[in-house]
């Protein structure tokens, strides 16, 4: 047990590796650097001299493992350097649109949870009537309308029906709850019922097989009232692949909120990743990508001990 | 069959063949009927997109400023869009953009994360040790965040988006495949196979793959939805499918937003259009899912 959850301990490292590895390579295949779009705009006649000096600043003249190293030994000890579109600190650039996102992405979670776990349950009780079809369409929907689509709608339903527009300048939360919460409670709707979705999905089979057990026929056999065993018995052993599918689809939403803040306006970690791209600030790039997949990462060691926690009869390799 | 059987006989099973297709697809119907609807659905869009020329009203590139933005109307059912094309149109031919990425994309990210699924699990040891890191690198990061890079790096021609679309779904789908392979390979049949001196290539394409074609097959309807969603939400981003194409996500980039209060139909007909496709592909994958191999449910 400790060999593995060690194993997995120390595998995080190359695949951290691997990822800075990717993504520092990959972004500096995309045509165009930084330099060239900043200085010559529109217009490419920049002198060659000047694009050189620029370029000596940013280090990038230098051979590509060298950056690579500098740019590792900096990441090691978490220090991204400067953006190199706007000069300012990786850092400063990161922090309020982190959290941002994070806000988002928790409060999806929670519609997500509020609205899976009670759907899957009376869906996996009532399976194969009406009810049960009815969940079924609802999150199969859930999972096939675009949540940006939605968010659109959203905001159109509001501006015709009530002639009201959900603020769309960021507050943050200790500023201004209210205002706050009034701006992000949509996006976190829009992603948090596509979300929902994957979790309905998942509580319900796992219900449906946790019902099956001999245990729970016991428990019926010894006339424990039903709503006891659903509560005590069943949801309990349920909830290990819902816990696992929730965490799972969290640490992805930080990174993959992308279009939903498009439509919301909302100058998250996603938008920033776009910009980032199109002004191939590789500094920034990288930083987020490290960010975003270093927490997918971890979230997943965290669910591995989790599950060793919660379940003592799995015994891993 | 026999080898020499009289040809006679040879049309008779072809009789019984196709008969035994249409009652299998009649049973399927009768025991999973929302996965009947979706299949249904999925058949008539295929269809739209092939006959996409005589259904389409007008010509969907074709901008008519004196119609701009009217709402639906005998003339354009579905309205016009900001250039005064018609959304009708539009939508009709968006069709084959999807169906056509959407197929690409599922099709060779399945089969490529078949092929490494199945080797990675057969050949076991170094390979699959580090074949499985490599996925794993790729598998940390969100599926928009990857295809974004990789359109940013080849550009935004259509083949390009589907590759975009594709890469990050290879290790989804390797995963489960070689989780499917590794038990077979542990079946006797293939220990006999190998008993009997078989080689690898022989071993694996008539032993190992015909046995995890139920796994595949829902991957791919399982990805088919997922790849539409992908491709329209990065047309809608501005960085898939390039004007004046017809394509759903694009058509909901834009103008649609801007007067979406006066001209709601240009916001409202393509996002049903990709909700009501993808909803088919999950209906039906669902449903051949649970006809095929109820144990793969976190689909």
């Amino acid at each position: 047990m400790t060999k593995y959850l060690m194993k997995r301990f120390l595998l995080m490292f190359p695949t951290m590796l691997g990822v800075a590895m990717l993504i520092f390579f990959l972004i500096r295949i995309v045509p165009g650097d930084v330099v060239e779009l900043r200085l010559a705009g529109d217009s490419s006649s920049v002198n060659a001299k000047v694009l050189a000096e620029e370029r000596a600043k940013h280090g990038l003249d230098q051979p590509v493992w060298k950056q690579f190293l500098t740019w590792l030994w900096g990441a090691v000890r978490l220090d991204f350097g400067k953006s190199m579109w706007t000069g300012a600190p990786i850092y400063e650039e990161i922090k309020l649109r982190f959290a941002l996102s994070l806000q988002v992405a928790v409060m999806a979670t929670v519609v997500a949870v509020l609205l899976a776990i009670p759907l899957g349950v009376i869906s996996a009780i009532k399976q194969d009537t009406w009810i049960d079809y009815a969940v079924r369409i609802f999150s199969i929907a859930g999972l096939a309308t675009p949540s940006f689509w939605l968010g659109i709608v959203f905001i159109l339903s509001m501006l015709i029906i009530f002639k009201w527009l959900p603020p769309m300048v960021y507050t943050p939360f200790w500023v201004n709850p209210w205002q706050n919460l009034l701006q992000l409670i949509w996006p976190a709707l829009a992603v948090g019922y596509r979300y929902s979705a994957v979790a309905t999905r998942m509580t319900r089979s796992a219900m449906l097989e946790v019902l099956r057990e001999d245990y729970i026929r016991t428990a019926r056999a010894k006339g424990l009232v039903e709503k006891l065993i659903l509560s005590r018995h069943a949801l309990k052993n349920a909830m290990l692949p819902v816990v696992t599918v929730v965490c799972l689809e969290f640490a992805f939403l930080l990174g993959g909120l992308v279009v939903t803040e498009q439509v919301f306006n909302l100058n998250g970690l996603g938008l920033l990743f776009v910009q980032a791209v199109a002004h191939r600030d590789y500094t920034l790039v990288q930083a987020l990508v490290m960010i975003v997949a270093g927490f997918f990462i971890v979230v997943n060691f965290v669910m591995d001990i989790l599950y060793a926690w919660l379940d003592p009869r799995i015994r891993f390799r | 069959m026999a080898i020499n059987a009289p040809s006679d006989v040879v049309v008779a099973v072809d009789d019984a063949s196709t008969h035994s297709w249409w009652a299998g697809i009649r049973a399927f119907a009768r025991r999973r009927p929302l996965g009947a609807v979706g299949a249904a659905v999925v058949v008539v869009m295929i269809l739209v997109a092939v006959f996409a020329g005589l259904l389409a009203p007008y010509d969907p590139v074709a901008v008519d400023f004196g119609a701009m933005l009217s709402r639906p109307s005998a003339q354009h059912w579905l309205g016009t869009d900001a250039f005064g094309r018609d959304v009708m149109s539009r939508l009709i031919y968006g069709s084959r953009t999807a169906l056509f990425v959407g197929f690409g994309a599922a099709f060779v990210g399945a089969t490529m994360g078949a092929i490494l699924g199945v080797g990675s699990a057969y050949f076991g040891g170094r390979l699959d040790l580090y074949l499985q890191r490599l996925m794993d690198i790729f598998l940390s990061f969100p599926l928009i965040i990857l295809a974004l890079a990789i359109v940013a790096i080849l550009g935004n021609a259509l083949h390009n988006v589907i590759m975009a679309i594709t890469i990050p779904m290879i290790p989804r789908c390797a995963l489960v495949i070689r989780s499917s392979a590794l038990s077979i390979r542990e079946m006797p049949y293939v220990d006999a196979a190998r008993a009997a001196g078989f080689g690898h290539g022989r071993i694996i394409l008539r032993h190992m793959l015909p046995n995890v074609m139920a796994s595949y097959l829902i991957l791919l309807t399982a990805f088919l939805g997922q790849a539409i969603l992908l491709e329209s939400s990065l047309s809608f981003l501005g960085l898939g499918v390039q004007e004046p194409t017809a394509a759903w996500g694009l058509m909901l980039r834009g103008a649609a937003v801007e007067f979406a209060e006066t001209a709601p139909w240009m916001a409202i007909f393509p996002g049903l259009a990709i909700s009501l496709a993808v909803f088919a592909f999950n209906l039906f994958g669902d449903s051949l899912r649970d006809a095929l191999d109820p144990k793969l449910r976190s689909l």
